[in-house]
């Protein structure tokens, strides 16, 4: 177990976070990503106070759809990252990272119902065939979209998203409330919740995904897969100087919406300095051996530093080791680069994200 | 809870073993090490030639989760090395005192596993 954004959070399970992460790329793993936030917001004012707190343009989908997008600083940095789910028509459920909770509640108001739910991320090729067997409906929820359906008798939320590069479902699940009774004690339960919320509905969604063929896997996996898919961390490729823009994540922005967005000025700005002079842009690295690349490690070109890596690891899927950099956007992919990891050199080439496309 | 603590090894307190055989030294690390490394991706074996220094690097082994040193049981000369980890190093994993072998170093001093732990010693140590 490790300390994750004030959260106990298993780092591997059993068979280890190699064994996860290919288990997620070719067949199902479940994880337990009850850390991340849920902020529900409602009534009459929630779409526009979303519209104008968030950079993406709710205008693009309508209830029963799920959205990326951008929380920004009024200087254009991305405070957080997060995922709209836009359950009914007057009710947003807005997930941030566990750590950015109360500064997504700062800037979209609303309640913090973190504590309520369990959320369960059921990821790979056979996730669907694996929810299917626990609750028909839900795996009928296509790429994207948000249902609420019922799983005998209990409430459960499910969105067609994912962290992984894999299709799959996320199921926000009540922790306390009646069971589906009947069911055998729980015993792995889902990992990360407190005590008092084992036995409930949340810890035997848990174990009938685990008996329907899903293989729990943890944050160790959860991260070697967001990496092979190119998908950015907050606190790594997204933060404090970072905009969406240096990111390669601009398709979040609506600049056009009416009313604008916070931190729209600062971010039209940066886009006009870029124009003139390109500035950086998020690469992947991928190193000629399985060395693992690490965050912090140099990235060089010619024996002159040009970046250094924000996250890295090995691919499991590459055999390789891998990692993401900001570097002068007109580094092309396939430039040959050094990384230093503690001391000695090793080649590396610049490649465009993801790394491993499914 | 289940480590494998082999009794016809010598072990350090950095979690490495040493296995005498006809006057030189084979080295490895302990199962204890490989289940708190997690898997292991990647290891930078020692040249063959190269001079070991009980307490000090002998090469590096990494994981998905961090980086490790594997410290030298004993003095001597580096003189065979398990170059079959190079493409497969999760047999470090699966038997760390078999398959999953380091190298083999020649010792300074043929006494020299007489200053480890017994296993005895190295399993109070991680019980401890």
């Amino acid at each position: 177990m490790v300390a994750f954004g004030g959260w106990e959070m298993p780092l591997e399970y059993g068979p280890g976070t190699v064994a996860e992460h290919l288990a997620c790329r070719h067949h199902c793993v479940v994880f337990d990503v009850s850390h991340l936030g849920t902020v529900r917001v409602v009534g009459e004012g929630a779409y526009q106070v979303l519209q104008h707190a968030l950079s993406n343009d709710l205008a693009k989908i309508g209830p029963g759809r799920a959205q990326y997008t951008h929380l920004l600083d009024d200087d254009g940095s991305v405070a957080d990252d997060l995922i709209v789910w836009w359950v009914a028509e007057e009710r947003f459920d807005v997930m941030p990272n566990a750590s950015n909770t109360s500064r997504a509640l700062a800037a979209l108001g609303g309640r913090d119902v973190t504590a309520e739910r369990a959320v369960l991320a059921v990821q790979g090729p056979e996730a669907r065939a694996v929810v299917a067997k626990v609750c028909p409906p839900a795996a009928e929820v296509p790429r994207f979209s948000v249902r609420v359906v019922d799983w005998g008798g209990t409430q459960v939320v499910v969105a067609g998203t994912g962290y992984t590069g894999e299709d799959g479902l996320e199921l926000a699940v009540p922790v306390a409330g009646p069971g589906r009774g009947g069911a055998p004690a729980p015993t792995a339960g889902a990992a990360s919740r407190p005590a008092e919320g084992a036995g409930g509905p949340a810890a035997e969604l848990w174990d009938a995904l685990l008996g329907a063929g899903a293989l729990p896997a943890g944050l160790g996996a959860r991260d070697t897969l967001r990496l092979e898919a190119g998908l950015p961390l907050h606190g790594h490729e997204l933060g404090p100087g970072i905009t969406p823009l240096e990111a390669g994540l601009s398709w979040v922005v609506a600049w056009d919406k009416p009313g604008g967005f916070r931190g729209r000025d600062a971010l039209v700005a940066r886009r006009h300095a870029r124009e003139q002079a390109p500035g950086r842009a998020l690469r992947g690295i991928v190193g000629e051996g399985r060395q693992p690349l690490r965050s912090g490690y140099p990235v060089l070109v010619g024996g002159t530093a040009i970046g250094e890596l924000t996250s890295g690891n090995f691919s499991p899927v590459l055999g390789r080791g891998i990692g993401m950099a900001f570097v002068p956007a007109d580094v092309a992919p396939g430039t040959a680069v050094q990384v230093e990891a503690r001391g000695r050199r090793l080649a590396g080439r610049v490649v465009k994200l993801p790394f491993v496309k499914r | 809870m289940g480590v494998n603590v082999p009794e016809d090894l010598r072990y350090t307190s950095g979690h490495e073993w040493a296995r005498l055989e006809g006057g030189r030294v084979r080295v490895g690390i302990t199962d204890y090490a490989q289940d708190a490394l997690g898997d292991i991706v990647y290891i930078g074996l020692p040249a063959p030639g190269a001079t070991a220094t009980a307490g000090e690097s002998l090469c590096e082994l990494e994981s998905t989760k961090s980086v490790s040193d594997v410290y030298a049981p004993v003095d001597g000369t580096v003189v065979e090395v398990n170059s079959e980890l190079v493409d497969a190093p999760q047999r470090v994993n699966e038997d760390p005192y078999g398959e999953g072998w380091i190298c083999v170093i020649d010792p300074v001093s043929p006494d020299a596993l007489q200053s480890l732990l017994d296993p005895e010693a190295y399993r109070g140590l991680i019980e401890a």
